[in-house]
């Protein structure tokens, strides 16, 4: 690592923050194992066959399936309240600009993963997200199309560009910038065993769905940290559904350096993003009948 | 010596230019392409069991087919907000399900974040087989 990286910004506190940005790399060690024990069960060219199968002809396999997507979602979660952490102590200037940047990265990133996860499920509320995520990023202008193709594969390709980057791309790419920001590999025990007993309790207690949604469902709800994404695009033009998220991400990297008003008026930002993000998520769920 | 270093400075500079120009063609290329037109080989005993007389019409793969045997017309079920898959309703519409779109049964938006009809397939006979491309 570049030895500058290492060195805090002048003027920034002293005192790292992060129990929950340790307990994140937890949630993703859990995440990574329990993933990497479903990829030689996975079939992307027959998904949902290969998952029914997972789920009930291999010992464990429905647990070892809420496992990988329960300590997935609390990563996210984990990472968010992390962001919050850091956000309230100010500890941003701790890092040199491009490994914050690249920090800042892993939220869109683990997004795109938890998407491609859900994508990769091959039945019709998967199918359904695929179509949402390709249309969506179809609608940037000029690079919509070709990068639609570069994470989905062409129109009616399957399910193989999607499983690449969900076990591969994103994966890997986790990694490295956890490694570079928390400058460990290991996140240490406690917060891995925290991690664990969480992602273990949820995959106990609750089922990931797969197969046909519940009867009554109007709309497609998707990921559930993406309903708020999924209430947008109902009412909003499609283009909101990378505009808002990408602009979540540069008022997040930019408080790093921003000071006074300038600060203020960033984290007003990002909490009225927050608020109109859990107002769509009620918003469809309302529409889906819940 | 140093006319040799030129003269190989000047390579790489044309040869940097030249994949730069070629590059950007292939990025504007990709950009500028209009999405191709798929053709759907519409099987002629599915398209013999149309009544033609406003019953209900068959789904085929992405399209729906009405009409009769020999004038049939065929709607894309592509919902035209994000591309998911239409789903038929037994009144003749079609319902989005993923953000509620409704079409009517001439592929109209109705409601919803759709705003523009459903592609019509321009079909056409070939032997005794019908081709439609969208
Ligand atoms: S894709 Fe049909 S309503 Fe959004």
């Amino acid at each position: 690592m570049d030895r500058e990286d290492l060195t805090p910004a002048a003027g920034s506190p002293a005192k790292p923050s992060g129990s929950f940005g340790r307990l994140s790399s937890g949630f993703l060690a859990v995440s990574l194992l329990s993933g990497a024990a479903l990829v030689p069960h996975y079939d992307p060219a027959a998904a949902l066959s290969s998952l029914e199968s997972i789920a009930s002809g291999i010992p464990l396999g429905a647990f070892l399936r809420g496992l990988h997507a329960w300590s997935s979602y609390g990563l996210l979660l984990a990472l968010v309240v992390h962001a919050v952490e850091v956000a309230r102590k100010r500890t941003e200037g701790q890092l040199a600009a491009g490994v914050w940047w690249r920090a800042v990265a892993l939220l869109p990133l683990l997004v795109l993963a938890l998407l491609g996860g859900f994508v990769l499920r091959g039945d019709a509320e998967a199918r359904a997200a695929a179509d949402v995520w390709r249309g969506m990023t179809s609608s940037i202008p000029g690079a919509g199309p070709p990068l639609a193709a570069l994470l989905l594969g062409g129109p009616g390709s399957g399910l193989g560009a999607a499983a690449l980057h969900h076990a591969g791309t994103f994966s890997i790419l986790l990694v490295i910038l956890t490694v570079e920001h928390a400058r460990v590999v290991w996140p240490g025990t406690r917060p891995s065993v925290l991690a664990a007993l969480a992602s273990v309790g949820a995959a106990g207690l609750l089922t990931v769905p797969l197969g046909p949604p519940p009867p009554g469902h109007g709309v497609l709800l998707g990921p559930w940290p993406l309903l708020g994404l999924q209430g947008m695009l109902v009412d909003l033009p499609a283009a909101a559904g990378w505009i808002v998220p990408l602009a979540g991400v540069l008022l997040l990297g930019s408080l790093r350096g921003a000071a006074g008003p300038a600060r203020t008026a960033a984290l007003a930002a990002l909490a009225a993003l927050a608020a109109g993000w859990a107002a769509f998520t009620l918003r469809i769920l309302v529409l889906a009948g819940h | 010596m140093s006319s040799r270093r030129d003269f190989l400075g000047e390579v790489w500079r044309w040869t940097g230019a030249a994949l730069s120009v070629l590059g950007l063609g292939v990025v504007w290329k990709s950009l500028a392409a209009k999405g191709e037109s798929r053709e759907v080989d519409l099987p002629s005993d599915l398209v013999q069991r149309l009544s033609g007389d406003g019953g209900q019409g068959i789904a085929v793969g992405p399209l729906f087919l009405t009409g009769t045997p020999s004038a049939p017309k065929a709607l894309s079920l592509e919902c035209t907000h994000l591309g998911c898959r239409v789903a038929p309703l037994p009144s003749g519409a079609f319902a989005c399900p993923c953000h509620g779109s409704r079409f009517d049964s001439e592929g109209r938006a109705t409601s919803g974040p759709a705003r523009r009809p459903l592609a019509r397939a321009v079909l056409e006979k070939r032997g005794d087989r019908w081709i439609a491309r969208i």
